[in-house]
């Protein structure tokens, strides 16, 4: 099958500043891929260059055969966009603003309505389409959103960061949206900083870092490279400094990373079960009480901490 | 109280660290200012009436006695900074120049005016009346106040001229053995007393003396950006206003509001911090352009103490307006939009852009309702000199006006869930 | 193109979504006109100047002084108590207060001393105009008596009379000689309106009606950079960036979009003149449309280059505001250029509204046609061709 999107060696600078540096990769029709990085790893930059807003510094992409720097419209009719931050007319109403959006796509009259009808049905917001948009909850808003971007029924949908700042019963529901457009037969291009939902969706996974991508390929392939690796994690009091034990617990043999976070300590070793005792003792001889433990099998997130010695999260 | 005060400097603060604020707080009332001065000569030293160099063509086809006197008097000492008059040759250019614009009006003055006008044989004996000669004053349309003036110029010419007239026929009828003398004497005996009359300046004024006073004219001269000044700044005040009471909304949407609700702060405390804040921004607002204008235009505003307290009055009457406005909106889109109509409203219904002389009694019975009037009254009585003691009726006016404004919102405030937790 | 349509109907919906929008766009511009015409909205009432004038002489004198000032076109007189009087003209309510002392009468003026008295608000052009008013009423009544005073003495320098009585009879035939005189005074003067196609007559509301409109129009014209800057803050801007849809369509929708609708606006402004105010906006449509879409260019295309570098929706509204305001003032939508001094009469040529009331007193004052006004329509033209092109080359789309 012939990759929708192929990234060739894409560069953004400004100034002195490198964005993106040197970014190569492709996404197959009919997948989810997700790129996945902390915040300012350069995805949202990238995927303004691919939906034709920024122009590259260098290298190119071709979506669909079309080009983005040679001939952006053609790429823009076959895209699909849903960008971070809403970008719709607060004061108009759902079915007012997927109308004006589907006639920026050029589509008109019977068809229109049409579509907007179906896609109002996709999003669940039949009901609600008559009401202004600054009367609906952030989630309500969200699916909006993500309605505009299908109207013209894309052959590749980007989304960046969907669910920054929403409620998990939202964040639920756009997940579940994504799936079943995906089981619909759209391509989907997913950023985010989220693990879980990079994991919980993608095929394929595209980590990226300081505008570099660091790894690529299924998660099966991803967490291969890390090598046989638990995470451990601890859950502690919030009165507990977590930084304290991780540097402690980094000394311990079998640990190969701590890393500290909001009342919690990861660790990554071989095997969770040979170094529990040491880190249990270690732990309470500090006086400091583990309220809880996971155990976590290897995830793009030891990926990540493997390749960057940092958290995805900051 | 302490919180309140809190609450109402951290406005304070918030409201001046908003650019966008600021271009109509600071910024417009400024500049408008600054145009005002220049649109009524403040500038350039000619405030006196406001109008001045007002072109006129002047067209002398008489040559004889009264042609040349009506263009001395435009061109002379005393007209001199009113009129700019030029001469044209034919009637026919002046109109021209006149109708490309060029000119306020043209003033055309037949030939045999003066003969016209010296009592002759003919007229002394009331027979045939000759038809009187006319000069012609050719208006420009576009500017009528202008063209007002220059009419009034040649009409008090005229009513002089018929004075001579009249005093000089009168004498000469009088005297005995009039109908015995040719006319050739009668002429004679006309034109010396007409030219003799002309000069005696006791009889070319009128015998009634006027007597005008300029109210506080020995004291202080008047300056009318001592009056579109404060007219401005009042005008944007109520913006300031609406401003503030819209931060009240603005904070709900954002939850500062609400969090403000639940730490241990009294409702009341909150919305009287609020009200303090507006009142500060305004108070704030005022006193910056005031001493802008006093320092960069040399506005004299006169009595220190007065104007403090003249200036605190009306921004409290101004703020209950706020207040009201944003206890009866329901958004802050909403407090802006009415603000600003509001701010309009008042500026013209309160006197800022127009003298209210001229409109009918029910709006200057309107006009009440706004701080701008009261308090343009209050500032223009400290330009002319007047004092704290002669505020008195505008301050208790801004007072109670704010007063019964705040009592309102209170009202309002407490049906609404605004500051519901 | 049906892009552009559909961009104008967002636009629309958009902009007239909430009650406030209809408040700017006609209602208050309505309420300003007639209110600055005087509150009179069909010109009918007495356009001259208030005195107030308290006569406590009561003599015939004083009568006819009062008379005489009936009859003048400048001002119209208003009897009043003098502590009515002073009240209003201490809450400066008049410009002006003319009191007639008690004792002014014939004698008086034989025996001199005869004196009357005006109390002018200071720096106030309608009191210098009532002073010139209240002067030739005076020098009217004055100068018959005037007259027969001068008869008598002449008639004394030539032959002595012999006794009072007779001096009475000469002066009473003298004065009687004078009064027909006067009565049959001919009219020394015509005032002619400078030709004009058709028969304008002037009307000094039309000042306030093309004033307003003005304001009222480019002050939301301005109000494109708000537009502007809600999209790029929205984010708006950027997606339909991703359509495809040309930046140049989104310009030129927008633009066109908001020039209809102020076009929209002009007419409901015209037609409330017309109709309401009676005034003469009808007479030649074709130059009015010219000079009406002339000056909506203009304006925005000002509103396109300040939306370059506007960065919030607040910035933008508040600067539309100062700007509008600021360019009526000096443009003369308010107080008539030609009360301004003529210095400044010929700056104010950098401000587009200067032109646009111009071309729009053309018309409606001068009855002038498309010819005459295509000086303004250039000028106006040559604002928006620098202004677009300043604002389409600076366009940031975030």
């Amino acid at each position: 099958m012939p990759a929708i999107l192929e990234v060739q060696h894409l560069v953004k600078k400004y100034g002195e500043f490198t964005a993106v540096n040197d970014i190569s990769f492709e996404i197959q029709q009919g997948e989810i891929f997700s790129l996945l990085g902390p915040n300012g790893a350069g995805k949202t930059t990238t995927i303004s260059m691919l939906s034709t807003l920024y122009a590259p510094s260098a290298g190119d992409a071709t979506i669909a055969g079309h080009s983005i720097t040679k001939d952006p419209m053609s790429v823009r009719q076959v895209i699909g966009v849903v960008p971070q931050d809403l970008a719709l007319y607060e004061d108009l109403t759902a079915r007012e603003n997927l109308i004006f959006w589907g006639q920026m796509y050029g589509i008109n009259g019977k068809d229109l309505n049409r579509r907007v009808d179906e896609v109002l049905e996709q999003i669940g917001l039949t009901e609600k389409a008559k009401n202004r948009i600054k009367t609906y909850s952030g989630g309500m808003k969200r699916r909006v959103n993500i309605g505009v971007g299908l109207l013209h029924k894309p052959r590749l949908l980007f989304m960046d960061e969907p669910t920054v700042g929403i409620d998990p019963q939202s964040r639920r529901s756009i997940l579940d949206t994504v799936k079943t457009l995906n089981q619909q037969g759209m391509t989907v291009l997913y950023t985010t900083h989220y693990m879980e939902e990079a994991a919980e969706l993608s095929h394929r996974v595209g980590i990226i870092d300081h505008g570099q991508m660091i790894a690529l390929g299924t998660q099966e392939e991803l967490t291969r490279q890390v090598g046989q690796t638990d995470t451990l994690i601890l859950h502690l009091d919030a009165n507990d400094d977590p930084q304290a034990l991780a540097d402690a617990m980094k000394v311990l043999p079998g640990v190969r990373e701590a890393t500290a976070s909001e009342h919690q300590v990861s660790l990554i070793t071989p095997k969770a079960e040979d170094v529990l005792a040491l880190v249990v003792a270690k732990a309470s001889e500090r006086g400091i009480k583990i309220r809880s433990l996971d155990i976590r099998e290897p995830n793009l997130e030891a990926v990540f901490l493997n390749l960057t010695g940092r958290a995805l999260r900051d | 109280m302490q919180k309140m005060l809190l609450i109402g400097l951290k406005d304070l603060r918030l409201a001046f660290r908003d650019r966008a604020a600021l271009i109509l707080m600071l910024l417009a009332p400024f500049l408008l200012t600054l145009g005002m001065g220049f649109v009524t000569g403040r500038f350039s030293g000619n405030a006196d009436s406001g109008l001045s160099d007002i072109p006129v063509i002047l067209v002398n086809l008489d040559n004889a006695q009264l042609g040349n006197a009506l263009v001395e008097t435009f061109s002379g000492e005393s007209l001199a900074a009113l009129v700019e008059p030029t001469q044209a040759d034919s009637p026919a250019a002046a109109r021209q120049l006149i109708d490309e614009n060029q000119a306020a009006a043209a003033v055309i003055i037949p030939e045999g005016f003066t003969e016209s006008v010296i009592p002759t044989a003919q007229m002394l004996s009331k027979q045939a009346e000759p038809a009187a000669l006319q000069i012609e004053i050719y208006v420009n349309p576009t500017a009528p106040t202008s063209a007002g003036v220059i009419k009034a110029i040649v009409d008090e010419f005229l009513s002089r001229v018929e004075q001579g007239r009249i005093t000089a026929t009168t004498s000469i009828l009088g005297i005995p053995g009039i109908e015995q003398m040719s006319s050739g004497q009668i002429e004679t005996l006309a034109k010396q007393m007409f030219s003799g009359s002309d000069a005696d300046a006791a009889l070319s004024s009128p015998a009634i003396a006027l007597n005008t006073g300029e109210q506080g004219a020995d004291a202080v001269k008047f300056d009318p950006l001592a009056y579109l000044a404060p007219g401005m700044a009042l005008m944007f005040l109520m913006y300031t206003v609406s401003y503030g009471g819209r931060s009240i909304l603005m904070e709900k949407a954002q939850g500062t509001l609400p969090r403000l609700l639940v730490s241990p702060t009294d409702s009341w405390q909150i919305l009287g911090g609020k009200a303090l804040g507006i009142f500060l921004t305004g108070f704030a607002q005022m006193g910056i352009l005031i001493l802008a204008s006093a320092l960069l235009f040399q506005v004299r505003w006169g009595d220190p103490l007065g104007m403090v307290v003249l200036l605190a009055a009306a921004v409290f009457g101004a703020s209950g307006w706020g207040m009201l406005i944003t206890a009866a909106a329901r958004s802050a889109g909403q407090v802006g939009a009415i603000g600003s109509a509001v701010m309009l409203m008042f500026g013209i219904l309160g006197g800022s852009f127009i003298n209210l002389e001229q409109m009918p009694p029910f709006i200057r019975t309107l006009s009440g309702i706004t701080p701008n009037a009261w308090g343009l009254d209050g500032f223009t009585t400290l330009a002319l000199g007047g004092t704290l003691t002669d505020l008195a009726r505008p301050i208790i006016a801004l007072l109670v006006m704010g007063a019964v404004l705040f009592a309102a919102a209170a009202l309002l405030f407490s049906r609404s869930n605004v500051m519901k937790r | 193109m049906t892009k552009i349509l559909a961009i104008l109907r967002k636009d629309a919906l958009v902009r007239f979504s909430g009650f406030s929008e209809l408040l700017f766009f006609i209602i208050l511009p309505i309420l300003f006109t007639f209110l600055l015409s005087g509150g009179t909205p069909n010109g009918k009432q007495d356009q001259r100047i208030r005195l107030l004038v308290v006569d406590e002489a009561q003599t015939t004198l004083s009568a006819q002084i009062i008379t005489e000032l009936e009859n003048s076109s400048a001002v119209r007189p208003e009897p009043m108590t003098r502590k009515q009087a002073q009240e209003q003209f201490d809450q400066r309510r008049v410009a002006a207060v003319f009191i007639i002392p008690a004792g002014l009468d014939v004698d008086s003026l034989q025996t001199g001393g005869a004196s009357v008295d005006l109390r002018k608000q200071p720096n106030n052009l309608n009191a210098t105009i009532i002073e010139r008013a209240i002067q030739t009423a005076l020098r009217k009544v004055s100068s018959v008596i005037n007259a027969a005073n001068n008869a008598v003495a002449q008639r004394e320098k030539n032959a002595p009379f012999a006794s009072e009585a007779e001096k009475t009879a000469y002066f009473d035939q003298a004065l009687k000689n004078a009064r027909a005189l006067q009565e049959n005074s001919p009219q020394r003067v015509t005032v002619l309106q400078a030709s004009t196609p058709d028969q304008v007559e002037y009307d000094p509301r039309a000042n306030s009606s093309a004033g307003q409109l003005i304001t009222w129009v480019f002050i939301p014209l301005f109000g494109i950079s708000e537009l502007f800057a809600y999209e790029r803050v929205t984010g708006t801007l950027r997606r339909l960036l991703t359509t495809p849809t040309h930046k140049m369509t989104y310009l030129f929708g927008t633009i066109v979009g908001q020039v209809a609708m102020a076009l929209v606006q002009m007419l409901l402004l015209v037609g409330f003149g017309s109709l309401v105010m009676g005034l003469n906006w009808s007479r030649d449509p074709l130059a009015l449309g010219l000079m009406l879409l002339a000056s909506a260019l203009a304006a925005a295309a000002i509103g396109t280059a300040m939306g370059t570098f506007v960065k919030t929706t607040g910035q933008a509204n508040g600067l539309s505001i100062m700007a509008g305001m600021v360019m009526a003032l000096m443009g003369g939508c308010w107080y008539p250029l030609e009360l301004f001094p003529p210095a400044v009469q010929s700056l104010v040529k950098v401000f587009p509204t200067t032109w646009a009331m111009q071309g729009l007193l053309d018309l409606a004052l001068r009855g002038r046609g498309v010819v005459d006004i295509l000086p303004e329509v250039g000028a106006l033209l040559g604002f928006a061709t620098l202004f677009f092109a300043l604002g389409i080359w600076r366009f940031r789309y975030e």
